[in-house]
């Protein structure tokens, strides 16, 4: 089996976005919403710190779908429009979608984004990878860990273009695979680990 | 019988009304759900907070007029017809608001061609199904004086009448996201269709014998009042349960609990407490008030009122505070996101509906109290004092 995983060093992570942009470039994503966004933990503006003077950190969360092995947005969707494929990547068949938004409700980290209104674009034209498939108004979209890009053998382009290499991409079923050493060598975690959705995306410091 | 001037007026604006909902429902339809005040952070609003609400009136006159059957409560039978007409057109109204907030509804039938079982909103739509032909059955055979047939059928019809708003408290209930998460959320949801359904009926009933259609007589009306007083108790004992086990730990759900006592949905709250549960419940538990119509009718239309306001609450406060939190938040894809980058983002969920959802909100109703004066002009008859003598041997024998 396969579980296509990846895991965040979050000490190496800089907030600089280019995995945000990367993915809205490669994965065609309309204006007003990101399938990839980058928090900055604990603080209410974006590059503020936390804490006071001289006490201060600043520590950046990079957030998307987490893939989770108990996904609860998959449990709910009422057509089986979100499914787990065979490499364990949790993903959405937009033919299928109602847009109920039962998934929307059910995703402890606010991963998945609607497209409310007509899908518009800045450029006026659809842009990124051709082999994915353009969302219409009224359905659901979210990180697919460019399944597009990766059933050809590439990595998603977050982790091609991420500046520091702070993200490492691979197969969790197997253990000497490079996400499943950074993950076992550095005690690495998950968000929301008492939601019990045991997401596949891991984190590390 | 004869429609009134007055009642004819009525019927043209409620006509109205409606014809003005269907144009914004059409005008949602061609433009997307970005014309309501939903987002990315607060998915659900209006549309949802009424199908709750309607489950909720719907299932509480069948739940009165199956009991009446299944215990043999002879008084309660005779306001069986206005309280499945009541629960027909709520139930109908409720499936109208869950198809009018789908984004795709030219899909729907995609739950008909793979259906999910583990999805809530599949066995949802089910139990609707079974207890929409239920409420129709019913119609049917008690128009047609088929008291076995009626028998039979309410000992069906009170179990899932139930059920079907259990299902749809599940829709949150099971939701281990969100602060809906709780065990106690269908009984609080099977309580408030009790007493907001019943509250209902009574409502109808008053305008019905106000109408001239259908009498319903002081004494029933009071006792019912009474089952009423008992249903808001009930429903109070629940939510304080829920409460009580949000605050204690002092952890985990105190975030929503501190929304709802003290933050933006505060104001349904409190209403919600003051004005839909103690004051009405006061007026009810003295017989003496019981008596007095106005009293009844002012408990009632609290009652209700009341449980609109738990609807918000309880819908809304889970959508406040993400579980995980940081700048920028989470990017909305609204109208105002998709024009300017700098109204993308939410750190906090905060929803307020559009116009465009008020109008479809209120043609929904319009059309519910339209569907119930035809309905309860058509098969209902007044009763006359040959009926009142009946009904009383009738009491007598039992």
């Amino acid at each position: 089996m396969t579980r296509l995983a990846m895991a965040i060093n979050r000490h190496r992570c800089i907030g600089c976005s280019t995995c945000a942009l990367s993915c809205k470039m490669s994965n065609n994503v309309p204006d007003g919403m990101l399938w990839n966004r980058v928090l900055n933990e604990g603080a209410n503006t974006y590059d503020g710190a936390v804490g006071e003077y001289p006490n201060l950190s600043r520590r950046y969360l990079p957030l998307a779908c987490q893939h989770c092995d108990n996904p609860a947005c998959q449990r709910v969707c009422p057509t089986g429009a979100t499914y787990t494929d065979e490499c364990g990547r949790v993903e959405i068949d937009y033919d299928k979608c109602i847009g109920c938004r039962m998934c929307m409700a059910a995703c402890p980290y606010n991963a998945r984004t609607f497209n409310w209104a007509e899908p518009v674009r800045d450029t006026g034209f659809n842009y990124g990878e051709a082999a994915v498939p353009a969302r219409r108004r009224g359905v659901m979209e979210k990180c697919t860990l460019c399944k597009e890009r990766a059933d050809r053998g590439d990595v998603p382009m977050c982790v091609q273009n991420c500046p520091t290499d702070a993200r490492i991409y691979g197969d969790l079923d197997d253990p000497e695979s490079a996400v499943s050493r950074a993950i076992r060598e550095n005690n690495g975690y998950v968000l929301l680990e008492d939601k019990g959705t045991r997401p596949k995306v891991h984190y590390f410091n | 019988m004869q429609t009134s001037s007055k009642a004819k007026g009525a019927m043209i604006a409620l006509a109205a009304l409606t014809a003005i909902g269907v144009a914004a429902w059409i005008y949602q339809l061609a433009s997307g759900l970005a014309v309501t005040g939903m987002s990315n952070i607060n998915s659900w609003g209006a549309y949802i907070i009424m199908f709750m609400l309607f489950v909720g009136l719907s299932a509480g006159g069948l739940i009165v007029a199956s009991s009446a059957h299944v215990f043999n409560i002879q008084k309660f039978k005779k306001v069986a017809l206005p309280a499945v007409i009541t629960s027909t057109v709520c139930i109908c109204c409720a499936g109208m608001f869950i198809l009018i907030d789908l984004g795709g509804i030219q899909r729907v039938w995609r739950i008909l061609a793979g259906p999910n079982p583990s999805s809530v909103l599949v066995w949802d739509m089910t139990i609707i199904t079974i207890y929409l032909i239920i409420n129709i059955l019913d119609l049917v055979w008690i128009t047609r004086g088929d008291e076995h047939k009626v028998e039979v059928l309410s000992r069906i019809a009170l179990p899932v009448a139930i059920l079907v708003h259990s299902v749809t408290a599940w829709i949150f209930g099971l939701q281990i996201a969100r602060a809906w998460y709780s065990a106690i959320m269908a009984p609080i949801f099977v309580a408030s269709a009790m007493d907001s359904g019943l509250a209902l009926l009574l409502i109808a009933l008053a305008a019905l014998e106000r109408a001239g259609v259908f009498t319903t007589g002081d004494e029933l009306f009071k006792s019912l009042a009474g089952l009423l007083a008992t249903c808001i108790a009930v429903d109070a004992f629940f939510i304080g349960c829920e409460l009580l086990t949000m605050a204690y730990p002092q952890a985990g759900e105190a975030v929503a609990l501190g929304h709802m006592l003290t933050g933006a949905t505060a104001p349904f709250f409190w209403f919600e407490v003051i004005c839909g549960l103690l004051v009405p419940f006061c007026i009810l538990v003295f017989a003496k008030n019981r008596e007095k119509r106005g009293l009844v009718l002012v408990a009632s239309a609290l009652v209700v009122l009341g449980v609109f306001a738990k609807r918000v609450w309880l819908l809304l406060t889970s959508f406040i505070t993400p579980n995980v939190q940081g700048a920028n938040g989470i990017s909305l894809g609204t109208y105002a996101a998709q024009a300017d980058a700098a109204d993308m983002w939410a750190q906090v969920g905060s929803y307020a509906p559009t116009p465009i959802e008020a109008l479809i909100v209120i043609g929904v109703i319009s059309l519910g109290a339209l569907a119930f004066m035809i309905l309860s002009g058509k098969l209902l008859t007044p009763s006359t004092p040959k009926d009142e003598a009946s009904n009383t041997t009738a009491e007598n024998a039992a």
